[in-house]
Formats: C-alpha cells, structure tokens, sequence
C-alpha cells in the first residue's frame, strides 16, 4: 500500500514538474531545438506542440523568430500538418504552412487544404490565404478558394478584401474578385458569375465584369458587365454588343 | 593481611606490558587502515580527474561564456571531459549538466546528459546539446522541452 502511494506521488511530482502554469508557454519537440543567437531565430523539429493560454499549435517544424531573447517573440514559421487556434484573435487554421508575425498581426496559411476559420467567416484555398487582424486586409490565391459566411460565399481564384468592424460585427467593405474561367458569387437569393467581381461598400455596388450571369429565382439574365445594388437588391446588365443580353426565365414546375 | 601485598610483582608488571602492548597494537593497526584508506582515495581521486575544478572561457565578439566543473580529464590534446556540476555561464544564460566534451582549440561543447538550459524568461531542458560557433549556436537534442514566461 505504501509503495503504490509513493509511486502515485512520485508520478503526480514528475507530472507536475513539466506542467504549464497561467501566463507561460509551453514547447515541446522530439528532435530538439537549434537556438542561432546572433541571427536571433530558433528552430523546433519534429513533432512541435505548442501550448498558451490563447495559442495553441500542432506542426512537425518550427522556426520562431525573437527579439530580445527566446521569449520575445516576433515571428512564427510552421512546416507539415500546422494546426493552430488562437484564442485572442479567434482564428483556427489548418494547411502545410503557417507564418504568423506576432506584432503586425498577419497570418498566411499555405499548401494544400489551407483553412482559416474566424468567428464570423470561413477561408479554404489550396493556394495561400492571407489575413492582416489590423487593417482588416484579406487575399486567397490558388486553387479552390473560397470564402463563406452567414450572407455570402464567393469562390475564385484570387479573393481580395478588406474587413472592417461594423456594429461590433465584421464586414466585409471591399471586395476585389478575379478567375481566369468564372468567379462566383452568392449574395442572399442572387447568384452571380462573372470573370472579375469587385464590389465596394461605399457605394453598395457589385460590379461584374466579363462573361457575366445573374441569378435570381427563376430568371438568369447573362451580359457582359452588370451592376447590383446592395441597398434595394436591384440590378443591371448590359452588353458590348446590345442585342446579346440574354434573359432566361426558368420554370422548375415544368 | 592484606591480599594485595600476595601478588606477584612481576606478574602485574608483565600484565601490565601485554595490556599496554594489545593497546598499543590496536591504535597502530587502526591507524594503519585509515593510513591505507586514505591512500586509496587520494589514488581514486588521482585516477579520476586530471584536474579538478577546472575552469575554461569560450570567447566571440559579443561576449563571453565560462564554463566551470568539479573535474575533468583531458581526452587527448584538444579535449577534456568534464564531470559533475559542469556549468555554461553567460551574461544571457546558462546551461547546467553532468558530463561535457570540451574542445579548447575549436571553442566547442557536446554533452549527451540531461541538460538544463536557463535564460530570462526561458527555461529548455533536452537530452544534450552541442555548443558551436563560439557560443552563437546551441543545439539541443532529442525530447526538449521549453516553457516561456
């Protein structure tokens, strides 16, 4: 009986020696670390967790970058399966790298299977997704980007924007839409195709450029360049050639 | 009568020399194995270290790191093995471990025991590590573990 209570105690103290306390960060590697002083930047290999009370990061390689001394961090780089969240900026995300500069905010999520995922929005690419948490500036680049949220989602090859904090809820204000074959965009009860989509909240206009499409209930109307306007839901479409307009009224009953 | 006055002189006299001779055996023969153990722990310790307490410095541009022991043997010209309580100091930090490989002439450090690494707010503990560089890189091996205040 003895022994097993020492042997409970000795484990509960080797447990409680690498155990994290409030305010620290805890690493650990299965490769070890390579710490470059003069060059200030240290190296975590194999297997890397990482454990705050608002971070936390799963990855098998790690650069991170310091100012001072280790503790003083400027930038992170993560290599193969990164998966992150952070509790202070509200951000899950997943993909083969991450870099995240710590002072300016920025994240960019890269590879295959890339996934940001904010309180009020959701990014896939398997390109880049970019985010600056300070200027609210946003870019998805590459295969399959796609950008989601309760109102809209848009998918293309690049996807740039600007979020701004409107009502104590993020919006986005600027958008700026281009695929070589389509964008997509999907707004409510309208679905919109077009090569180039820019929208600004300015004046609460989509605009659609190129091979556009409009699609409400039953009507498609297709054009070259076209307008939404935000505000009343109304929209325009014209063509170069003024007889190319195309309305087609669709009948699902039929 | 008294009964004393009918012992043998001679017998406590020669009484008297064995006890003190018995006595004076046993202090000697002790004192010869503690003369003995001595002697066999000054030969350990000799065998053991060839210096003890030895301090060495590796030098770079921006500072200087000491390294103290509580002994050390030299390897061969270059490198000396240093044991117990070795110590890497710094005005940034210090590492604390059991044995070190020191090599004086390329100002280099290996260990592949349990290190303890400690800097402000930093504390890295790993499996070894190997000092390069003069003291710019350090990489630590195997399973570490880093807690950051």
């Amino acid at each position: 009986m003895i022994l097993i209570l020492k042997i409970i105690v000795i484990i509960f103290f080797s447990l409680n020696l690498y155990a994290r306390e409030k305010g620290e960060t805890e690493i650990t590697t299965e490769d070890g670390i390579e710490v470059f002083q003069n060059e200030k930047f240290y190296l975590l290999k194999k297997n890397v967790k990482i454990a705050s009370d608002e971070f936390t990061l799963n990855a098998n390689d790690v650069k991170i970058e310091f100012e001072k001394s280790l503790y003083d961090i400027t930038k992170l780089n993560a290599q193969g399966n990164v998966e992150f969240y952070s509790e202070e900026y509200e951000i899950l995300g997943e993909g083969e790298y991450l870099e995240f500069e710590i002072k300016n905010e920025k994240i960019k999520v890269k590879g295959l299977g890339s996934k940001l995922i904010t309180e009020e929005f959701e990014m896939f690419s398997d390109g880049t997704i970019n985010i600056n948490n300070q200027s609210g500036k946003f870019s998805l680049k590459g295969l399959n980007s796609k950008l989601i949220n309760e109102e809209i989602k848009i998918e293309a090859r690049s996807i740039d924007g600007v979020f701004s904090e409107i009502d104590e809820k993020k919006e986005i204000t600027v958008l700026n839409v281009f695929d070589e074959k389509i964008s997509y965009i999907k707004n409510n009860d309208t679905e919109m195709y077009a090569r180039k989509i820019n929208f600004d909240s300015d004046n609460s206009i989509i605009e659609l450029i190129e091979n556009v499409t409009i699609i409400r209930n039953d009507e498609k109307i297709t054009g070259d360049y076209g307008t939404l306007d935000t505000t009343n839901n109304s929209y325009k479409i014209k063509s170069n050639n003024t007889s190319k307009v195309k309305v087609i009224i669709l009948n699902n009953e039929q | 009568m008294n009964f004393f006055l009918f012992i043998n002189r001679k017998l406590i006299f020669l009484s008297g020399i064995i006890i003190l001779c018995l006595f004076i055996l046993i202090i000697f023969s002790k004192q010869i194995n503690l003369s003995k153990i001595e002697v066999k722990n000054i030969k350990n310790t000799i065998s053991n270290a060839d210096i003890l307490e030895p301090k060495f410095a590796i030098n770079n541009n921006s500072k200087k790191i000491f390294i103290t022991a509580a002994e050390g043997n030299f390897l061969n010209k270059n490198e000396i093995m240093l044991k117990n309580k070795v110590r890497f100091k710094s005005n940034n930090f210090s590492i604390e471990t059991d044995k070190v490989i020191f090599n004086r002439n390329k100002q280099t450090a290996h260990s592949s025991s349990r290190s303890l690494f400690k800097s402000k707010n930093t504390k890295i503990t790993s499996d070894g590590f190997n000092i390069y560089d003069k003291g710019n890189k350090i990489i630590f091996y195997g399973n570490s573990y880093i807690i950051l205040k």
